[in-house]
């Protein structure tokens, strides 16, 4: 079929392996993102807030900064990194990572299937786990370059400036910067994904991913206040999330649950987030088909 | 040599109705139409073969791969232009049959080089830096082709290929599918309600009506025995011509004014009757094979299933 022959030939060379094709989309999804300038805008003030952590983390182990800035001495002792710094840094970090999914999430399927174009990707060796996969990824990718990597990086910073043992001591804060990040990253993902099956409309879309995370927290806490109880609490997402968090960092309820006055259990919690996972993956699951079947 | 496509009772259910009723049929020929009235199951046939619905009971193969079980393997093997709108508006046309194609498994430069080569053999050449969405319907279609065939397909299923192009475009295309299959060893799947489109790309055609089989019939079978069909208008033909006929195995019906019907068999040639008739003196003054068209096999396979009109 060359260009200047101008007639069919079939095709003989190399394949890429099965496994690695849903990366096919990922690739040429995060280019067309990487096109756009609003994105790389919103991508880089995502960054900012580790800057200043840097610059925090800098001044905390640099005293002779803190000489300069004439610190009185408890300002000396504000300028510690510990678990807490760490909650608020992830914390950030997944809002952050929520106003990126927002963005970027209502247009991964959507644009697949406002001209049909999924039956073009199954009809190929191309399973519908794959295509999710492939869609998963780029918000996986996107959405861990501003948590746990920055988180990672942070950490590493502070050990290195840190000294005297301090990796050691707190060696098990890779945990919870990791696996807190990947469920937060996850439950973003496929619920950002499943609205994208769901709705065409890239600010309808956007909207209702807006609408599922916000709207259902202002509904528990109106239960909350109704029913005297704080189980409404696991309608908020985000609070959820902060659960995990302060749990996974040795620092249960104390630091940011100002929200009810009860205790959510930390299994709760988790089980809130799968639930969500799980509901998006049900709807993807019932979105993406090659052909729709009309009941009746 | 394994059959391109083989049916085995299969059934196909949507939506609690069922759609296709235990079809049961081998077709060998490379390039086969898929024929029948709007709600036939044609397409629900297309997009059980593709692995899309999964068969109630029985089973269908194409190349020998299950549709259902060996569904990965079978879809490796294929090209699918669908009937309806499928792409990605904002790419350009290149690109997406790019993107296409590496998703079949082709390393990216080549995926790059063969979609230039399948825009430029569509004859989208000039426009495949356009966005697909700012393509005409036509360009759509011829789109969805280079896609289709980009990766170098051994199956090529077209649904309607030729839908909503003008009488040119739909020529060229007719004329790309038939270069696509005389150019290598690709099986063709054509889906077409436009029976002058499967006459001239199919040697097989399976008929559906109501989601039965209506007919399977061979085209090239059909058209060899439509050559051996004459129906002769002579001048001075009398009784000793037809005997002479007879005798080099020809069956003969003789009506009035000259008109004789032959029917030759397949070891002679349409040669020996002038021989025989020039030795008898006689004038063959008009020579017709006898021609079924599609049309007729179409219409004669509604109509034994209950349909007289036989509408598409």
């Amino acid at each position: 079929m060359a260009v200047y022959k101008r007639r069919y030939n079939s095709y003989a060379g190399s394949l890429t392996p099965q496994w690695s094709r849903f990366f096919v989309l990922t690739r040429f999804a995060l280019a067309d993102l990487f096109k756009s300038r609003f994105f790389v805008l919103l991508l880089i003030l995502c960054m900012i807030p580790l800057l200043f952590a840097a610059g925090y983390i800098f001044v905390a182990n640099n005293k002779t900064l803190q000489l300069l800035m004439q610190a009185r001495p408890e300002v000396g002792s504000f300028f510690k990194v510990e678990n807490d710094f760490f909650i608020v840094v992830m914390i950030v970090q997944a809002e952050a990572a929520f106003l990126l999914n927002c963005w970027v999430g209502p247009v991964l399927i959507s644009g697949d299937l406002t001209n049909g174009a999924l039956p073009l990707f199954l009809s190929r060796p191309f399973s519908r786990p794959d295509y999710v996969l492939g869609k998963l990824a780029v918000l996986g990718l996107l959405l861990s370059a501003v948590t746990w990597v920055p988180g990672l990086l942070l950490f590493g910073l502070q050990s290195s400036l840190a000294h005297n043992g301090w990796i050691w001591s707190h060696l098990w804060m890779i945990v919870p910067i990791v696996f807190c990040s990947l469920i937060w990253i996850l439950a973003l993902s496929l619920l950002s994904l499943a609205v994208s099956a769901w709705v065409k409309l890239r600010i309808v879309a956007t909207g209702v991913t807006f609408i599922i995370f916000f709207v259902p927290a202002g509904l528990g806490e109106m239960f909350n206040h109704i029913m005297g109880t704080y189980w409404g609490a696991l309608l908020n997402f985000s609070y959820m999330f902060r659960i995990i968090l302060e749990r996974g960092f040795r620092d249960p309820y104390r630091l940011l649950n100002r929200m009810s006055d009860g205790e959510i259990p930390v299994a709760a919690a988790w089980c809130s987030l799968i639930f969500v996972c799980l509901l998006a993956l049900v709807i993807l699951n019932v979105r993406l088909r090659a052909r729709e079947t009309v009941r009746g | 040599m394994t059959p391109t496509i083989e049916l085995d009772t299969l059934e196909v259910q949507l939506g609690g109705r069922t759609i296709l009723h235990g079809l049961t049929g081998v077709l060998k020929s490379r390039a086969i139409g898929l024929l029948g009235p709007n709600g036939a199951g044609k397409s629900t046939l297309i997009n059980t073969l593709l692995g899309f619905h999964v068969p109630s009971k029985g089973s269908a193969r194409v190349l020998g791969f299950d549709s259902h079980t060996g569904g990965k393997a079978l879809r490796s093997l294929v090209g699918y232009m669908p009937e309806n709108d499928a792409f990605i508006s904002k790419m350009s046309g290149v690109r997406f049959v790019r993107y296409m194609a590496e998703i079949s498994g082709l390393p990216p430069e080549q995926a790059m080089e063969r979609a230039h080569e399948a825009f430029v053999y569509v004859g989208l050449g000039e426009a495949r830096y356009r966005p697909v969405g700012t393509y005409s319907l036509g360009m759509k279609q011829l789109a969805k082709l280079a896609q289709a065939i980009a990766h170098g397909p051994k199956v090529l299923i077209l649904d309607e290929p030729t839908n909503g192009m003008d009488p040119p475009a739909r020529k060229r295309l007719i004329e790309l599918i038939r270069e696509i299959r005389e150019a290598s060893d690709i099986c063709l799947l054509l889906s077409s309600h436009l029976l002058r489109d499967v006459e001239e790309t199919c040697d097989e055609v399976l008929i559906l009506r109501n989601g039965k089989i209506a007919s399977i019939c061979n085209l090239v079978e059909e058209r060899r025995a439509n050559r051996k069909f004459l129906e002769l208008e002579t001048v001075g033909a009398e009784a000793a011509f037809t005997t002479a006929l007879e005798s080099i195995g020809c069956e003969c019906a003789v009506f009035t004014s000259g008109r004789i019907k032959v029917v030759m068999p397949d070891s002679v040639e349409i040669r020996e009757v002038f021989k025989v008739a020039a030795d008898r003196g006689v004038q063959i003054r008009r020579m017709n094979h006898r021609r079924d068209s599609l049309e007729d096999i179409f219409l004669n396979a509604m109509e034994q299933t209950g349909v007289a009109d036989g509408r598409l």
